[in-house]
Parts: C-alpha cells; sequence; structure tokens
C-alpha cells in the first residue's frame, strides 16, 4: 500500500477553473486519480476537464459525499477562506499548493486543522505520488515523464523542494528501485505535515521498507525525526541530505535579534546532523548520494 | 524584511509600547542642530544597522555635549560592524537603567504557533542566560488576548502581541526592555521583522528604503531584478530572486531546493558564484529575460551555469526562450553548462542548441541522465583556470 492516497481517493480541486487548477486537474485524470469536481465561487454549474464545478464545498458535498481530499489552487490572498472552509466542511486531506500565503495566515490555518484532527500538506507542496495508484496535484509532472520518473516500488520520499521530489525520485528510479510514495512537504518556515509525521504513516506501511529526505535548513524539524527514532515510532531506514551549506558562507545579517537562537538554543543546524547520525540515519553529503545510500537496505 | 531600530521602534509607539525620545540623522546631516533641536543633555547615539550585536562592537556612544554628538556620528558613520553598512544613527535620551529584561515574539516551527519568550535578565548577554530564567510561552494566533502573562511589565506583552499580529510580522524583540529609577517601562531596542509575503496588505511598507539582508545597501542589479516579480501577477512564478556575490560564475538555477543543494555543489567543485539566483513555480518567458538578461550583465564573468532537476510543471521550452533572449543578446563567450529536465524539456534543449549555433556559443547540454552535480564538475573543467 502506499501512504495519504489510496484507491478510494476523491478529490475536489478548489479554484478548478483557475489556469494552475484545471492543468492540476488534467494531471490527476491522466493519472487515473479520482477528481470528482471542483469549488469556484460564482461558477457553479460550469464543467473542467468533464467534472462538475460548485459555488462552495457544501454545495460540492451535496452531491459528492464520498469526496475526502482537498487540493487548492487559489492565489496568496485568497488561501486561507479556501483552507478554512475546507476545514469547516471536515475534509480530512487538505493538500496547500500555494505559494506566498503570509505566515499569520498559515499559522491561523494549521491551528484549525489540528483541533479537527484534518491533515494539511502543504502549503508550496506541489502534491502527492503514489506510484500506480494516483497522485495529489502535479506532482510528477507530465504523463510520459512521471512514468519515466516513478514505478511502484518499496522507497518512501519526503521533500521540501518540489523540483527535488522529483529528482530524487528519479535518481531512486535510476539505482533500479521505485517509490511508495513521495510527498512534498513544502519549504515554507510552517509545514503542515512535517518529516516525523510523513515517517509515522511510513513505518506503518508494509510496501515502505526505507526513505529518502530531502530537506533543507530552516526550523527544527529534524530533531523531530531524531525524537521518533529514540523512542521507536521509526525503525526503518532513513537517509538524509540537508541543503544549503553554502548559506553559511553568505555575509552574516541574515538573522536578526536572539529569539531565533533561544527558541533554538542546541538545536541549530551545526547539531542537527550530529543527532540525526547518533540516531542512525545515513546523512548524504550531496543529494545524489542518497539513492546510493539506501539502496543496500531497500 | 528586517526594520531598522527607529523603524521598529515607530510601529512600538504605534501600539503603545513607550519608546525613549529621539532622532533620526543621516549622512552628512547637521548632528549638532538634530541635538540642539531635541533639546536633552544625556544622549545616546547608536547606528542603524540591520543585524544584532551592535552593542559589543561599539556601536553605540553616550554623548553630552554638541561636540560630543558631533564627534560620535562622525565615528559611527565611518566605522564598519562586520561589513554591515550604517544606514543612519538614532540620536536618543539616556535612560536612567534600573533594570534590563527581555521580551520577544517569533514563530515556534515545533508547535507552529507564535511563542512569546520573556526573561528578566536582558541585555546583550541574553543567548547566555540560563534556560531556567526564560520563560517561553505558546501563543495561539487567533487569540488576540494574550490573557494573564506573569510579567513585572504589565501593558507591553499584550501590546507586542497586538503589535506582531497586525503589523504582520515574523519577529519581534525588545532587548532590553527597561525599567528607568523612576518606574517606566521603555523599549530601548526594536528588532522587528516584516513577513515580505504579506505586503500586499500593508501598502505603507512601500515607503520603507531598500535593503538586503546582507548588511550593506542592495546592488543595482539586486533591485532591478526585484522589479521582476511586483505588479498584480507577482505569484505566477518567481523570478524576483537574485543575489550579488564576489565570484564569476554566473548562475540561472530554477527550483528552490535544486538551487540549494547546485550552490553546496558549485563551491565543492571549486567554482565561485558571482550571483544566487533562482526561478521557479513556472514563470513566464518575458520574466525569465528579464532576469538572465540582468544576470549576464555582470561584467568579468568566466562561466555560466544554467540547472536545475526534474520539473513538474515548469515549462521548459518557455523558460528557455526567455533565457535564450537573453543569450542572443549578449552573446556570452565564456563556458555555458545546462542541465535540465521536465515538461517540453526537447523543445527546450532544441532553442538552446540553436541559439548556441547561431552565435557560436561554447555551450554543453545535459538532460536528467547527468546529475546536476556532475555538471558543475564539467563547467569546472570548462573555466580557464586563473593564472
Amino acid at each position: 500500500m502506499s501512504i495519504l492516497i489510496s484507491p478510494n481517493t476523491e478529490v475536489l480541486i478548489q479554484g478548478i477553473t483557475g489556469k494552475e487548477g484545471a492543468k492540476a486537474a488534467k494531471a490527476m485524470l491522466d493519472y487515473g486519480t479520482n477528481v470528482v469536481g471542483g469549488v469556484t465561487p460564482n461558477k457553479g454549474g460550469q464543467e473542467v476537464e468533464g467534472k462538475p464545478v460548485f459555488n462552495s464545498i457544501k454545495e460540492a458535498l451535496a452531491q459528492l459525499p464520498g469526496a475526502n481530499t482537498s487540493a487548492i489552487y487559489v492565489p496568496p490572498f485568497a488561501a486561507k477562506a479556501a483552507i478554512l472552509e475546507a476545514i469547516d466542511n471536515n475534509i480530512p486531506l487538505i493538500n496547500v499548493i500555494v505559494e506566498r500565503i503570509p505566515i499569520k495566515d498559515t499559522a491561523y490555518c494549521l491551528a484549525a486543522a489540528k483541533e479537527r484532527g484534518i491533515q494539511i500538506i502543504g502549503p508550496s507542496s506541489l502534491g502527492v505520488m503514489c506510484p500506480g495508484i494516483g497522485r495529489i496535484g502535479v506532482i510528477g509532472g507530465p504523463l510520459e515523464l512521471t512514468k519515466q520518473i516513478f514505478q511502484p516500488g518499496s522507497i518512501g520520499i519526503i521533500s521540501r523542494s518540489g523540483g527535488m521530489t522529483n529528482e530524487v525520485s528519479w535518481q531512486v528510479r535510476k539505482a533500479g528501485l521505485g517509490q511508495s510514495t513521495a510527498v512534498h512537504v513544502g519549504g515554507d518556515l510552517l509545514m503542515g505535515t512535517t518529516y516525523a509525521d510523513l515517517l509515522r504513516l511510513f513505518q506503518k506501511d508494509d510496501q515502505t521498507k526505507a526513505v529518502i529526505i530531502f530537506g533543507e535548513h530552516g526550523g527544527s524539524y529534524e530533531f523531530e525525526i531524531v525524537d521518533i527514532i529514540k523512542n521507536k515510532e521509526f525503525t526503518k531506514p532513513l537517509a538524509i541530505y540537508i541543503g544549503g551549506k553554502f548559506a553559511s558562507a553568505l555575509p552574516e545579517g541574515m538573522n536578526i535579534g536572539h529569539a531565533g537562537a533561544i527558541v533554538e538554543r542546541g538545536r541549530g543546524a551545526a547539531e542537527k546532523e550530529e543527532a540525526l547520525q547518533a540516531a542512525g540515519v545515513l546523512i548524504a553529503g550531496h543529494y545524489e548520494q542518497l539513492a546510493e545510500l539506501i539502496k543496500p537496505l531497500a | 524584511m528586517n526594520l531598522y531600530e527607529w523603524e521598529g521602534k515607530k510601529l512600538f509607539t504605534k501600539h503603545g509600547i513607550a519608546t525613549p525620545r529621539g532622532v533620526v540623522v543621516r549622512r552628512g546631516a547637521d548632528f549638532a542642530k538634530a541635538y540642539n533641536d531635541l533639546g536633552i543633555k544625556e544622549v545616546v547615539a547608536k547606528a542603524q544597522v540591520l543585524s544584532g550585536k551592535r552593542g559589543k562592537n561599539q556601536g553605540i556612544k553616550f554623548c553630552s555635549s554638541v561636540e560630543e554628538v558631533t564627534r560620535a556620528c562622525e565615528e559611527l558613520f565611518n566605522t564598519n560592524f562586520r561589513g554591515q553598512y550604517v544606514a543612519a544613527l538614532l540620536i536618543e535620551e539616556k535612560l536612567d537603567i534600573a533594570e534590563e529584561h527581555y521580551l520577544s515574539i517569533t514563530y515556534d516551527t515545533n508547535k507552529k504557533q507564535p511563542v512569546l519568550i520573556y526573561s528578566r535578565q536582558g541585555g546583550m548577554e541574553i543567548e547566555e542566560v540560563p534556560e531556567a530564567q526564560i520563560e517561553k510561552i505558546g501563543l495561539d494566533i487567533r487569540n488576540a488576548n494574550l490573557g494573564v502573562m506573569a510579567s513585572p511589565d504589565p501593558s507591553s506583552p499584550q501590546a507586542l502581541w497586538q503589535c506582531f499580529l497586525a503589523e504582520d510580522t515574523r519577529l519581534v524583540e525588545i532587548n532590553p526592555l527597561v525599567k528607568t529609577r523612576d518606574g517606566r517601562w521603555v523599549a530601548a531596542d526594536a528588532k522587528v521583522a516584516l513577513d515580505d509575503d504579506a505586503f500586499y496588505r500593508h501598502e505603507e511598507w512601500k515607503q520603507l528604503e531598500p535593503r538586503t539582508m546582507l548588511g550593506r545597501l542592495p546592488t543595482e542589479r539586486e533591485v532591478a531584478v526585484r522589479k521582476i516579480d511586483e505588479g498584480e501577477n507577482y505569484y505566477r512564478g518567481t523570478a524576483g530572486k537574485y543575489i550579488e556575490m564576489d565570484g564569476d560564475i554566473a548562475i540561472l538555477f530554477s527550483g528552490g531546493g535544486a538551487s540549494i543543494a547546485n550552490m553546496d555543489a558549485l563551491i565543492k567543485a571549486g567554482l565561485k558564484p558571482a550571483n544566487y539566483t533562482e526561478y521557479s513555480g513556472n514563470p513566464p518567458r518575458e520574466k525569465v529575460y528579464q532576469l538572465a538578461k540582468i544576470v549576464l550583465s555582470k561584467p568579468n564573468l568566466k562561466g555560466l551555469w544554467i540547472a536545475g532537476g526534474v520539473a513538474n510543471f515548469t515549462n521548459i521550452a518557455e523558460t528557455f526562450h526567455g533565457i535564450v533572449d537573453a543569450l542572443d543578446e549578449i552573446k556570452p563567450t565564456y563556458p555555458i553548462v545546462v542541465r535540465r529536465a521536465g515538461p517540453y524539456e526537447e523543445e527546450g534543449m532544441r532553442l538552446m542548441r540553436e541559439c548556441a549555433e547561431r552565435n557560436h556559443l561554447d555551450m554543453k547540454l545535459y538532460g536528467k541522465e547527468t546529475s546536476m552535480s556532475e555538471t558543475a564538475k564539467i563547467l569546472a573543467k570548462a573555466v580557464p583556470v586563473k593564472v
């Protein structure tokens, strides 16, 4: 099996009548994902890719009660309202592709989602790919390219970067392996679904034998990985690359004030790799090593 | 965007946090007149720079006469604070300090909510204060009311929380939060970082003067690139990221994650970047053209690396067309290495190949079979070694 997507997944696209929303509808349908409809205020009654458009999620759910996933394609200034609408209607899984959402809006939505036990992937997430089952979002790209890169297999993939989700998946494929699920968690400071959240899901997934992470500096999400390895919530092989070492070569001044240093005290960039290594995580010096490191363990 | 102290203090004042009386002076201003107009004898002159540790680097001078102020101002404008540009000075009343506390609000990535940080041991050594003497209180962004807090200063925490929310900040910090001998609470310093993504609901941010996070004024190219992503379609693909650096290898990267990995690979291959540049999210040809033209306008370049991963939905033909437009104009003579894959890659590569042929460019093209790091090494071999 895979994580996050199953044959029962029914996707609504919020913002389906926009250029990117329509493109995403096509990408998902091409790959066999069950897109059941879309939502755009004041455009109810239209069709996109042969799927019905509704004015609101409420209207959509009245006709399509099985919809259990929303993919959000709206401009950043409309994102908060769109995400909250999905939360209010208890859509259990929400993928937010929108980039450049103000962090205050993101924090608001994440707090609301947490209260209802709703999973948000993103913001700034291109989506989730389960080879052979379906995809949420445009991850993988056009069908032909997607088929070259993805095939069902045993490697779980998590990436902070959309492009690198594909690139790392390609390195895995080139190494003769396949993917169980590839997730682009998004590159924002606040992540709806973190590495640790996904590792817990990969742990329960029999198909996944090992996991690869393409990480970036920023935040202290890597320490959650260390914690769940220590308490045995995650026991499968894991390889990680943390990009952005060059940033330390940039002139001083990227950070302001002391608050960051206080929040991350003892949990900064330098301590990250050390703690991960001590927990038995394989550290890749450059991203191409990820597939090499994990291959013997897959 | 980080604010200068005086800008941060203006926001604090707006939300009811007391700040010292003061005046901002620029380079070449009449310092004596500014001091006399302020009308306070005991003052402190403070260099306005964008990152901290100013106090530890002699960026603050106490004065009690016109002569002292004039000398201090001249000295401060001529001092280099770890490479940071001194944009202005703030001359303000010297506080009669009884206690120095610390108060800030920022985002905690693990809780995914803001956190308020408070300590009675404020001041320059705050990062050395033991954990037990620092209070961290998790906040809920949906609740504008802070509630009861064990801070001796009854009003600053709530006012700071209001400021944090209303001004769309990522960080607000008062260090030190001073208790004066006559019992007033005053924000003696201000560190504020705005959330750039919220710019559309803050017309007033347009008035802020340009700056970089690198402690220097933005270069002409940096200012020009930033304009590419302005306007109502600002979120339709990004092509407005450009940091000018000291090296001689021009960079046109696509995708944030790939760009970070590639910067690491470039430096590992022994090359020095002339810039950090990244476009992503399927920007239109015109945006990429403008970006490429500015990247290639830097003098004394020795090579160009155009690199990105296997794109999901960025149109390689469209984005490469923008680069080709710029190459057609500039016709570089140095080696160019391209590595890219994704939608419409064949057409994109064909556009590049034809451009190279008609302009006799020294260009090598690679697809996804060759890894990005390998192409960094290929470029390193092609670039002439310095004698």
